[in-house]
């Protein structure tokens, strides 16, 4: 693609340390130095994906703001992605984009929601994404760009901005980034792409709003019924928001670790035995005390290292969790 | 040597934007007045709305309420609502958070 198509305005510098001073001062960044947004970059990145600048990848209606394939090659450029991630970063923006993401709620919201990236399919190993020990944390570059493109997106062109649209009394670190992989190779179960509806071998990205995160540590039990009872406690004791518009879609993020997975495994269980036994358990007095609209709502993921006796509840704020293929 | 770095602007636009729409000067009173009270649904939000306009109904003489209570926090009045505000309501109250 040739880079005079772009549209974005250009401006000139004598060094790099120029042009990143010039972006901080303009706001262009989240506190971070960038990998500067070239036209030969922001043109090889759009090839990668297969895109033309001008294409949409999506709207913030109430923000009267269309979201071009440029502006997110420029934004994944600068997150220091490498091209060949950009097919993740536009289907995880269609994700967070979609009008049951809520993405005018779950950014500009005064809880500091996140999002969550969560990756599953073959495209974990080709580009290298962390599903096991630490894949929460620094350290993995796909994990690390592919989430921070979707948050440099969000502040630069959806305009969610700390004082402007952003309204977040604390926010949190995970609006850096907070991307990561299913670990399907070291789980029995089905994985959460196929669960809901796609291939094996397809390659997905689910983007799941997260108003807090919340580990289920549980040392002790040896049971299928004891770790679920864990979780349990854990969901009752928070708040799984979700309203009248957001129907019975709302869903609740489940990250089953190694240690838990273990006992799960060996008892034979599999997601729909975890839900089957949750279930009934969030209705309990006959009155629906955990907001989600059915089992499936509940998605469970495995992800995480060995050593730790936890998993991992990731509550939503007021949006479905949306997944869209990469293409 | 000296390089020279060509940088994209990675945003939608500048973030003053000028709306064409003009607000309608505020009311000099209320007195006459029928108030719209659009919730958005959080915690005890209705109730805060309706105290809210019963204080503004003794000292004003505003002339009454539109009740509106929206589908969910983040998203507008459904439009038979709407229809309700705009052809009935003169001024309207609401709030935000979540």
């Amino acid at each position: 693609m040739a880079a005079s198509v772009l549209q974005a305005d250009r401006r000139e510098y004598g060094s790099y340390d120029e042009l990143l001073e010039d972006y901080f001062e303009r706001g262009w960044t989240d506190g971070l130095p960038i990998v500067a947004p070239t036209p030969e970059k922001v043109a090889a990145f759009l090839a990668a994906a297969g895109l033309d600048a001008a294409d949409v990848v999506g709207e913030v209606p109430t923000r009267e703001v269309v979201v071009t394939a440029e502006q997110a090659a420029a934004n994944a450029v600068m997150a220091g992605c490498r091209p060949e991630y950009m097919p993740a970063v536009v289907a995880a923006l269609r994700a967070h984009l979609h009008e049951m993401g809520n993405c005018h709620s779950t950014t500009g919201t005064l809880s500091g929601a996140a999002q969550a990236v969560i990756l599953n399919g073959p495209v974990r190993s080709e580009l290298g994404v962390a599903c096991g020990a630490a894949c929460f944390g620094p350290g993995f570059r796909p994990n690390a760009t592919i989430g921070r493109a979707l948050r440099l997106v969000i502040r630069n062109v959806c305009r969610a901005i700390p004082g402007v649209l952003d309204r977040a009394s604390f926010s949190t670190p995970a609006r850096y980034q907070f991307c990561f992989g299913e670990d399907e190779e070291d789980s029995s179960w089905r994985p959460m792409h196929v669960e809901r509806g796609f291939a094996p071998e397809d390659s997905t990205v689910t983007v799941a709003s997260v108003m807090n995160m919340v580990s289920a540590v549980d040392f002790h039990s040896r049971t299928p019924e004891g770790i679920c009872d864990s979780i349990l406690g854990v969901i009752l004791s928070r708040f799984v928001a979700t309203d009248r518009w957001l129907g019975d879609g709302t869903n609740l993020v489940l990250v089953v670790g190694p240690e838990h997975r273990r006992f799960f495994d060996r008892a034979g269980w599999s997601k729909d035995d975890i839900r089957s036994y949750l279930w009934p358990r969030f209705h309990e007095d006959g009155k629906r005390s955990v907001g989600l609209g059915r089992p499936e709502g509940l998605l469970i993921v495995a992800a995480g290292g060995d050593g730790m006796g936890e998993s991992w509840l990731l509550f939503p704020h007021l949006a479905w969790a949306i997944t869209e293929k990469i293409v | 040597m000296s390089e020279k770095w060509i940088g994209l602007d990675p945003t939608s636009g500048p973030l003053e934007r000028r709306d064409e729409r003009e607000l309608r000067p505020r009311p000099e009173s209320l007195d006459g007045h029928v108030i719209g009270l659009v919730a958005n649904g959080l915690g005890r939000g209705e109730e805060l709305l309706d105290r809210v306009y019963h204080g503004i109904a003794e000292r004003t003489g505003a002339a009454g309420a539109v009740r509106v209570l929206k589908p969910g926090v983040s998203v507008p009045p459904e439009p038979a609502d709407w229809a309700r505000l705009t052809s009935e309501a003169t001024v309207a109250i609401t709030g935000f958070g979540g």
